[in-house]
C-alpha cells in the first residue's frame, strides 16, 4: 500500500493521512510547548551529566556528603549509594546520563511522552533522595538560594502537572488540566510558601547567611558573571536578616497569587519569573554549568518554567484539550 | 574529561551519521542534472567527520585550518539561506524552517575550532576523552550554543513522529510546493509518480512537517530522482533520516561544548 502526501505548507502538518479536507488552524498547544521546555531541561541535565567531573572521586564524595545532617533512615541509603557508585563510577554515571537523555528525547517524542513523564516522575524521586538527600529539606541546610527545595523535585512536580490528560479541560492554566485546578494551586502553594519559610530558617536569616551562599558561586565564572555575583554578594553583605525577610514577603506573595483574578495573578507570576531569574543568575549562577562540572541547571529555571505552567490561559488556547483529545498523541497515526 | 569509552561511544555515533549521510549523497547522485543540492547531507556528512575527529584523537582528519574555512562556509551559505527563508515566510523560518538549526550546527562547529585553537595550544584537540583538557575561549558562547542546540533538538524530536509516514525524498516543484511520499511495504517509484499527478490536482492531504519539504524541498537528499527506490532507499532518503541525523548531532555538539566549558 502507498499513500502520497503532498505538502506545501504548515497547515498540512495538521492534516490526518488521507483527509482530504482542508487543514484547520488550531489554537497553539501551550501543554506541548511546556513539555518540551522540560524535555530540553532533561537533555540539559543528561549531557552535563556527561562531563569529566562526573567520573571523579569528588562526585562521589558529594552524593555522600547530602547524608549530613538527615535522619538516619534517610541518610542511610544515600551513603549506601554513594558508595555502590564509587565502585562504578564510571558506568554508573554513564548510565546516569543515558537515562537522562532518554528522559528528555521521551518527552520531547510523542508517542514516548507519557512513559517518559511516568519515568522522570520516577527517576525524580529516587534522585532526590539518593542524590540531593532530599534537598536539604530535613537538615536544615536547604534555602531557596541554593536550590531548594530540590531542584530534582520540581522536574516530578512539573511532569505530574504537564500530564497530557484532561481531567479538567476548562482550567484557567495548563497545570490544572491533568490534576484540577484546586489541586495544582495547592501543590503551587505548598512549594512556594515552603521557600518563604525555609528563606527565613537561622541559618539563612544569619547576617552572612545569604552573602555566603552567594559569594560562594563566584568561583571559575566568566569575569562578567563573577563581577555580577561579587556585586550581589557585595549588597548583601550583613543584610541577612533584611533579605530574608523581602524575600520570605515575595515568595509568600507568589504562592497566594494563583488564588487571585487572572490580571493580580499574572503580577504575581511574572513577580515568581522575576524571583527565579534572580535565584538563578545571582545565587545558583546557572547552576553553576558555565564554571564547569555542574550536575543540573538548578531550581532557578524550572521554577521559572513551573510558573509558565500556571500562565492564565486565553479561552482560545484551552480549546484542544476541550474535545478530550490527548495533545500529546492526537497527530500519531494508528 | 569522561573516560576514554564514553567519547568513542559519540564518536562511533557521529561516523554512523556520517555514513548515512555519505549513502543519501550517493543514493542521490546529486551529480546529475537537475537533481537537487543535497547542501543538509554535505553538512552532515561534514560535520560528523569533524566531530569524530574532535572525540577521538584517531578519527582526526583535516587540520583545524581547513575545518574553519570548510565551517565558515557552511555558516555563511546557511545564513544566506535563513535570510532568503525568512524573506518568504517571515520569522517562521527560524523556527519551523530547517535552515535555522543547519547554521546553528555549523556556527556551533566553526566556534569549537576557533574557540579552542585560541584559548588552548594550537595543535588541535587530541581527542576529549582520557585525560587531555580542552578548553574554549568564551565559554558563555559555548553555554547560549548548546542551549539552542538542545532546543532545536526538542523540537525535531516533536516532529519527527510525522515522519514515519514520510518514507521518500521531497521533490522540489516550480511552484515551491513539494511532494513528499509515504511507503508502506512496496517501492516508491509508482507513489512518486502518483504524487506528482496529486500535486496537479491540488490534493494536500499531507504530513510533512513544516520547513522540511516547503520552500526549496531540500531537507531531502535525491529530489528528482526519487523513481525507482527500494524500501531500503526511500528509508535512507527519508527526512526522518535526517532529522534523526541531525538530533544525534545536536546532542552530541552539546555535549562536547560542555566537554569543553
Amino acid at each position: 500500500m502507498t499513500d502520497v502526501a503532498v505538502a506545501g505548507n504548515r497547515t498540512a502538518w495538521h492534516e490526518r493521512l488521507g483527509a482530504g479536507a482542508p487543514a484547520v488552524r488550531r489554537a497553539p498547544d501551550v501543554r506541548r510547548a511546556l513539555q518540551l521546555a522540560l524535555a530540553a531541561i532533561w537533555l540539559l541535565d543528561g549531557v552535563l551529566q556527561y562531563q569529566g567531573a562526573m567520573y571523579v572521586k569528588g562526585f562521589t564524595q558529594m552524593l555522600g556528603g547530602t547524608a549530613a545532617g538527615n535522619p538516619g533512615w534517610i541518610a542511610t541509603p544515600i551513603t549506601w549509594n554513594a558508595n555502590l557508585v564509587q565502585h562504578n563510577l564510571g558506568l554508573l554515571n554513564t548510565i546516569f546520563a543515558t537515562i537522562q537523555v532518554l528522559l528528555g528525547i521521551g518527552i520531547a517524542f510523542r508517542p514516548t511522552v507519557k512513559p517518559a513523564l511516568a519515568a522522570s516522575v520516577a527517576w525524580s524521586l529516587g534522585v532526590w533522595w539518593f542524590g540531593e538527600g532530599l534537598g536539604g529539606v530535613l537538615s536544615g541546610s536547604a534555602s531557596p538560594l541554593n536550590g531548594a527545595p530540590g531542584a530534582v523535585i520540581i522536574y516530578a512536580l512539573i511532569a505530574v502537572l504537564l500530564w497530557p490528560s484532561n481531567r479538567a479541560p476548562s482550567s484557567p492554566f495548563v497545570a490544572g488540566r491533568a490534576v484540577g485546578p484546586h489541586v495544582a494551586r495547592a501543590l503551587w502553594a505548598v512549594l512556594w510558601l515552603s521557600l518563604a519559610y525555609f528563606a527565613l530558617t537561622p541559618a539563612n536569616r544569619a547576617p552572612q547567611g545569604v552573602n555566603g551562599i552567594i559569594s560562594g558561586m563566584e568561583s571559575g565564572q566568566p569575569g562578567w558573571l563573577a563581577a555580577l555575583i561579587r556585586g550581589a554578594a557585595s549588597l548583601t553583605s550583613g543584610q541577612g536578616l533584611t533579605v530574608s525577610i523581602v524575600l520570605a514577603a515575595a515568595l509568600v506573595a507568589v504562592a497566594a497569587g494563583v488564588y487571585l483574578p487572572a490580571p493580580a495573578a499574572k503580577s504575581t507570576l511574572v513577580l515568581a519569573i522575576v524571583v527565579s531569574a534572580v535565584i538563578w543568575v545571582f545565587a545558583e549562577a546557572f547552576g553553576m554549568i558555565l564554571a564547569g562540572g555542574a550536575t543540573d541547571p538548578n531550581s532557578g529555571l524550572l521554577l521559572a518554567l513551573l510558573a509558565l505552567c500556571y500562565w492564565p490561559l486565553r479561552a482560545a488556547s484551552v480549546a484542544p484539550g476541550q474535545a478530550g483529545v490527548d495533545p500529546a498523541t492526537e497527530r500519531t497515526v494508528a | 574529561m569522561p573516560p576514554a569509552w564514553v567519547t568513542d561511544i559519540f564518536a562511533a555515533l557521529m561516523l554512523v551519521v556520517a555514513a548515512a549521510s555519505a549513502a543519501r549523497l550517493a543514493v542521490a547522485r546529486p551529480w546529475q542534472p537537475g537533481a537537487v543540492i543535497p547542501d543538509t547531507d554535505i553538512a552532515h556528512l561534514l560535520m560528523g567527520i569533524a566531530m569524530a575527529g574532535m572525540l577521538a584523537s584517531s578519527l582526526t582528519t583535516l587540520s583545524y585550518g581547513a575545518w574553519e574555512v570548510i565551517f565558515a562556509l557552511l555558516t555563511v551559505w546557511f545564513a544566506y539561506r535563513v535570510v532568503r527563508d525568512a524573506r518568504a515566510s517571515g520569522a517562521r523560518a527560524l523556527a519551523g524552517g530547517h535552515c535555522a538549526p543547519h547554521l546553528v550546527h555549523s556556527a556551533a562547529m566553526l566556534y569549537m575550532f576557533l574557540a579552542v585553537k585560541t584559548a588552548g595550544s594550537g595543535s588541535g584537540m587530541a581527542g576529549m576523552g582520557g585525560s587531555a583538557m580542552q578548553t574554549l575561549a568564551y565559554p558563555t558562547l559555548a553555554f547560549i550554543f548548546a542551549l539552542i542546540l538542545i532546543g532545536y533538538t526538542a523540537w525535531d524530536l516533536d516532529q519527527l513522529p510525522g515522519f514515519r509516514h514520510s518514507l521518500a525524498p521531497a521533490i522540489a516543484l516550480p511552484d515551491r510546493l513539494a511532494v513528499a511520499v509515504s511507503v508502506a511495504g512496496t517501492s516508491g517509484g509508482e507513489a512518486a509518480a502518483a504524487g506528482l499527478s496529486e500535486s496537479g490536482a491540488g490534493t494536500t492531504t499531507g504530513r510533512t512537517p513544516p520547513g522540511y519539504s516547503a520552500g526549496t524541498g531540500q531537507e531531502s537528499a535525491g529530489g528528482a530522482t526519487a523513481s525507482g527506490r527500494s524500501g531500503a532507499a526511500a528509508v535512507l532518503l527519508s527526512p526522518g533520516t535526517t532529522v534523526g541525523c541531525r538530533i544525534a548531532m545536536g546532542v552530541t555538539m552539546a555535549l562536547m561544548l560542555f566537554l569543553m566549558i
